[in-house]
């Protein structure tokens, strides 16, 4: 149990002045943030580990009852229509380019250097498409992909599966 | 959802009719140190009071609001929980009840929705609802940040960090199903830059050439800097009454119509499903382009916004938008979205969104026959031109139709004294952009990549 109140405290300010980013007008302090987060890839966990050992896993409704039965990627562990809880399938590794963009301009902590292709991945078999990005080539739609996967050294984020050129 | 139930389609209906009566707003900048945030909402608030013909006097109208509606996008921003109760205080409006609302670029389209919604029900007669945003606070690029967090943290943010990479696979794959030339995109920067320039308000206006928007820097291909807005600190309000307290308040009120549709955050996940038609379309008329382009919505469309207007025109009766409406604001945050909503919206069918433009009909007065044009967009100059502090933007877009129907474009834009608050002169090549007779008004609030989206309508009702 904590020590009740016993008398007079002294307090001290120990915090860091802040600095001036504009005096006129008005003034603009600067006001620094720094934060780290911990965020859970919850049910999603697998896919972002199967990314690490070269695996592109998306998930499948199998419910019977379910009226679309849809294979999902990025996945997810409900299925939208009926749900029920989906099973994790293993998906080509091999798509075609349904959209893309050059990034010339990408906000800050970009962790890929720019200009790069960002593009939108119809992989056979999935009903959804499939954000990444192309290491290397020219992006346009109808171009054939493979998949690549950062297994050394992982990011353990989205960035560990990228796209290159089919036919290398 | 790809499949509708019985009861998803329901029309939605007010139990009381819903109006606005006045509007008011910031000027718009990219920084506005010279006040706090509340400090801008109350300039907006005060502007909303005194300045739109009401027929009681500022206290007594804050004598008779019941309840606040508040808009603001993103806690990152304002680095400030519970903005709501800060602005509420500062505008004197303890205890009335007040809500927030957060949808990303509709929040203001929401805001307006649920104002109307507390009006509909008998909550309440006479309600506020103000938004803002102050993005000032961070640098560009780590506002781009904080914005690419309405993108999928896990599978797109890290992506791009930036929206403009969200909206540029969409123009590629516009431009290749739908026949769209960058030329086409690019005039509508010119557009409504252009008619930023008659906007005291205004952060970006500008007579530009299609040659200049195309080569302005590039954001993401095909997208260039002047193709997408900039951020923006503002705000803005907009008073909601019902029947009897409209009246009593106004000569000149609107009557409001507002539906919303949602879609998934990840345009990847949309899955192709049938069109939901708009009164004037008839079944079998997409059959063609379906077969070509595959899917629907695809990364064309939004099926938040056609959803919206499915259920807008309905509930405001109207059959064919292109004829019934007088103007439109349109959420164009790129030149792309811009173009999106018209087949969304009906202004076009879809496929022939291009042509809304190039026929001349978005234009106020039509470049090819000098006559007005038959239903023009963002005369206010838009998010391109004008602003998008997120928050409050479906809220000031509101209010800039209510002026074109209220008759009073050229007070709210052409008199000295708005010049004069933004601390600007008026320009020499003004343009008093007032639709003659306008009777009703739609303007689009939109989020994400149409993640939400309202359809609002603004009927004269005098």
């Amino acid at each position: 149990m904590a020590a009740p109140y016993e008398g007079p405290l002294t307090t001290k300010y120990i915090g860091t002045p802040l600095e001036f980013h504009d005096v006129e007008p008005a003034w603009v302090v600067k006001w620094p943030r720094s934060l780290t987060h911990f965020h859970t890839y919850g049910m999603l966990t697998p896919f972002f580990k199967g990314l690490t050992e070269g695996k592109l896993l998306a998930t499948k409704c199998t419910n019977p009852e379910c009226p679309f039965q849809h294979t999902w990627l990025p996945p997810r562990a409900d299925c939208p229509d009926c749900y029920s809880r989906m099973e994790w399938v293993e998906v080509p590794t091999v798509g075609e380019i349904y959209a893309f963009t050059m990034l010339d301009y990408a906000g800050i902590g970009i962790e890929m250097t720019t200009p790069y292709w960002q593009i939108d991945v119809a992989i056979e078999g999935v009903d959804t498409i499939f954000k990444g990005y192309l290491a290397h080539g020219k992006a346009e739609i109808g171009m054939k992909v493979k998949a690549q996967f950062r297994t050394d050294n992982p990011s353990h984020t989205i960035l560990d599966i990228y796209w290159v050129p089919a036919d290398e | 959802m790809i499949k509708f139930g019985k009861g998803n389609l329901r029309i939605p209906q007010w139990s009381k009719r819903v109006f606005m009566v006045a509007g008011g707003c910031t000027p718009f900048r990219k920084y506005f140190p010279e006040y706090k945030l509340e400090e801008l909402v109350m300039m907006g608030y005060k502007m909303m009071l005194e300045e739109n013909d009401l027929k009681m006097s500022p206290q007594e109208i804050k004598d008779s609001i019941q309840f606040a509606v508040y808009g603001e996008f993103a806690d990152h921003f304002q680095d400030q929980l519970l903005c709501e109760a800060k602005v509420h205080d500062y505008l004197g409006l303890d205890p009335l009840y007040n809500v927030g609302i957060k949808t990303g670029g509709a929040t203001g389209g929401s805001a307006v929705l649920m104002g109307a919604q507390a009006i509909a029900s008998g909550y309440a007669n006479c309600v506020l609802v103000a938004g803002w945003e102050r993005m000032d606070e961070v640098d560009t690029r780590t506002g781009n940040f904080y914005i690419s967090t309405a993108a999928c943290k896990d599978f797109e943010t890290r992506m791009g960090r930036i929206y403009s990479s969200y909206y540029a696979p969409m123009a590629n794959r516009f431009a290749m199903a739908y026949n769209l030339s960058e030329e086409t995109r690019a005039k509508i920067a010119v557009k409504n830059r252009g008619y930023a320039v008659s906007n005291p308000n205004a952060q970006q206006p500008g007579r530009h050439t299609v040659e200049e928007v195309l080569s302005s820097r590039m954001s993401a291909y095909p997208l260039r800097f002047l193709e997408c807005c900039a951020m923006t600190a503002g705000s803005a309000s907009v008073l909601l009454c019902d029947e009897e307290m409209a009246y009593k308040l106004s000569d000149k009120p609107v009557e409001v119509f507002i539906c919303g549709g949602s879609h998934t955050l990840r345009v990847a996940d949309r899955r192709p499903m049938d069109i939901p038609l708009l009164p004037n379309e008839e079944p079998g008329m997409y059959d063609e382009l379906l077969k070509e382009s595959g899917r629907w919505p695809g990364f064309e469309s939004f099926l938040a916004a056609r959803f919206a207007a499915y259920l807008a025109y309905r509930m405001a009766g109207i059959n064919d938008p292109l004829e019934e409406l007088d103007l439109v604001e349109l959420h164009d945050a790129f030149t792309i979205s811009d173009i999106q909503t018209y087949g969304d919206i009906g202004l076009r069918p879809y496929g022939q969104e291009a042509d809304y433009v190039e026929s001349g009909d978005c234009y106020h007065t039509n470049p090819h026959t000098g006559q007005p044009g038959k239903c023009p967009a963002n005369l206010s100059g838009g998010l391109l031109g004008t602003m998008h502090a997120v928050g409050a933007t479906g809220i000031w877009q509101a209010a800039e139709v209510l002026w074109q129907i209220q008759g009073k474009y050229d007070y709210f834009h052409g008199h000295e004294k708005w010049w004069k608050r933004a601390g600007k002169e008026k320009p020499a090549d003004y343009e008093n952009l007032q639709v003659p007779d306008a009777k009703q008004g739609l303007w689009v609030s939109h989020a994400g990549v149409g993640s939400h989206v309202t359809v609002g309508i603004l009927r004269k009702a005098w």
